[in-house]
């Protein structure tokens, strides 16, 4: 059954290089499911005041890579995201461990009539595993059919400008701004936070996410810096799919156990009645100075 | 399932694995239910807080009940589950309240809170469900009035007080490795290993992993499962490998686990969090 709800639209592609990245699609694996790696370089705009590539562009690459895997899984469907989880290593969080290029690796683990899940594992430069998680995706019927894309696969994003310091971080794309309180964000769904869908973008609810949480720990305003925190581990829900805005994510402290703290978020889209976004579970970890006060 | 054992007449059958808990539950607003599990020595880590084991568990019949209820007339299957635990938060006993977010034609989402009795934070978890048509076998929640605090499906008086880990009858073969019979026991109502089980395999596999990486003290506190395909042939294995390495101080460690079946198939794929409190 076509679903309605989503028809691909043609989007400007070019506006929306906020996550350079290169995809490759590898051999299929032993079970003929689709095998992906993405690369993402430490480029300054990506990366946290410790150098390491920041967890908002690391969910935003895996939702990326692990997407486009599922769909190609579920061909001639195509798919929404519905759970993304990651984690990151302890080892690679410690003084200058997880630093540098990440490639990420997605192998489906598993392709229905109805759903697709895969594995998404990171390694850093020397291909030790620093981060892993997983991804689940319903597979639907587009109203124009999936997208066309040539076999094997393969994508390359260029930054916005040759010149790093001329992008975008991926919280000043995506506008994220303070609300009323260390535990509120917001952001604006202009068009190119859209995509093909016309929804926001993950790497939004993805940006939006981390920025909340950390600055919800840290207590400081979303968006002020949050040096020696890192969002460590988190699972988002995809509820409902973002088409008005503005979107309101909101943090709850559950509790603290030595360096992490766990906190519930919850995005809504204000613009559709409040209607329900996603629910999250994140921890966030302080690091280096913070973490050892 | 047990292809060497005959199907019970009803479910679940004497000392299932969900009749082991003690747990009461309590229909509140609409499907939402509240779940009580005591925490005795079987189901506590070596700090005395609830283990990742038990709140597994805990999540699948007091979410399995809710989802039964939310999908009708259709009914569900889980199909992940994230248990996130404070570690070292030592209760009597745990609430846990379940509260259905998303109600759609495929799936089911669901949010749970865990406290104290004195509504200290113990943690929080998330399951997705998805959503089928009804068979006629599956677990009659329909005719049960959930109204009132009452035990679910509890253990008789006269028999034996519950054993929770020893009566799983998990067997760690090695570091990161743990196995599992086949049995009606530990097997949902299609003869697939219950999901609260595997969440046991998986803290088991994990843990072990942590007291030879560690400390003996290790526990899991934190796991994102994946349920895959229906671990149906016997014995099923959890197999946890390190993600890099521990942490520096030697406090913390991430696992993957993969639980397969005798044939090797991959039925299930988590990350956990390993931690010495």
């Amino acid at each position: 059954m076509t679903d309605t709800t989503y028809g691909a639209r043609q989007i400007d592609r070019e506006e929306r290089r906020f996550l350079p990245t290169e995809v490759f699609e590898q051999p299929e694996d032993p079970n003929g499911l689709p095998v992906l790696d993405l690369h993402l370089d430490d480029l300054p705009f990506l990366t946290d005041a410790e150098g390491r590539i920041t967890t908002g562009a690391l969910l935003a690459a895996c939702d990326s890579v692990g997407g486009l895997a599922c769909g190609l899984a579920v061909l001639p469907r195509w798919i929404v995201t519905t759970n993304l989880t990651v984690r990151r290593a302890p080892s690679a969080l410690h003084d200058g461990r997880g630093t540098g290029p990440l490639r990420i690796r997605a192998d489906v683990l598993r392709a229905g009539r109805s759903a697709a899940v895969a594995r998404l594992s990171t390694f850093d430069r020397d291909d030790v595993e620093v981060a892993t998680g997983w991804i689940t995706s319903a597979a639907l019927v587009p109203e124009d059919g999936p997208p066309q894309h040539a076999r094997p696969f393969h994508r390359k994003l260029h930054p916005l400008s040759d010149d790093p310091s001329a992008c975008p971080r991926m919280e000043d794309f995506f506008g994220v701004r303070a609300g009323a309180s260390s535990t509120e964000g917001w952001l604006d769904l202009t068009e190119p936070r859209r995509n093909m869908w016309g929804i926001l973008l993950g790497a939004g609810v993805a940006v939006l996410i981390e920025h909340t949480a950390l600055a919800a720990v840290a207590g400081v305003p979303v968006g002020d810096p949050t040096p020696h925190h890192v969002l460590s581990d988190l699972v988002i829900h995809y509820l409902s799919p973002g088409r008005v805005g503005p979107v309101v994510a909101t943090a709850e402290l559950i509790g603290r156990h030595g360096a992490d703290d766990m906190v519930k978020l919850d995005l809504r889209d204000v613009g559709a009645d409040d209607r329900p976004l996603t629910t999250a579970v994140a921890t966030v970890r302080r690091v280096g100075r913070a973490g050892s006060s | 399932m047990p292809d060497t054992d005959a199907a019970p007449p009803t479910f679940p059958p004497p000392r299932h694995a969900i009749t082991l808990l003690g747990a009461d539950v309590e229909l509140r607003t609409g499907t939402d239910l509240r779940g009580w599990m005591p925490v005795v020595p079987h189901v506590a880590t070596a700090s005395g807080a609830p283990s990742l084991a038990a709140m597994g568990m805990l999540l699948d019949i007091v979410g399995g009940t809710s989802a039964a209820l939310a999908a009708r007339p259709d009914q569900v299957f889980t199909a992940d589950m994230s248990v996130h635990l404070l570690p070292s938060v030592v209760v009597d006993e745990v609430v846990c309240d379940v509260h259905v977010r998303r109600r759609g034609r495929r799936t089911l989402v669901q949010e749970f809170s865990l406290e104290g009795g004195r509504g200290e934070p113990v943690g929080r978890g998330t399951t997705t469900f998805v959503v089928t048509r009804r068979s006629d076998d599956g677990p009659d929640v329909e005719s049960h009035d959930f109204h009132g605090r009452q035990p679910f499906w509890p253990l008789g008086p006269d028999e034996e007080p519950a054993r929770y880990r020893e009566e799983l009858g998990l067997r760690i073969d090695g570091p990161g490795e743990v196995s599992i019979d086949a049995r009606w026991q530990v097997a949902n109502n299609v003869g697939a290993l219950n999901g609260g089980v595997q969440a046991a395999m998986i803290d088991e596999s994990a843990t072990s992993l942590g007291r030879v990486h560690l400390a003996p003290t290790a526990e899991a506190t934190d796991a994102h499962i994946a349920f895959l395909r229906p671990g149906l042939k016997g014995p099923l294995r959890a197999v946890a490998t390190l993600v890099g390495g521990p942490a520096p101080e030697g406090d913390r460690l991430t696992a993957e686990v993969r639980l397969l079946d005798a044939e090797g198939t991959l039925c299930t794929f988590a990350t956990t969090e390993v931690v010495v409190p």
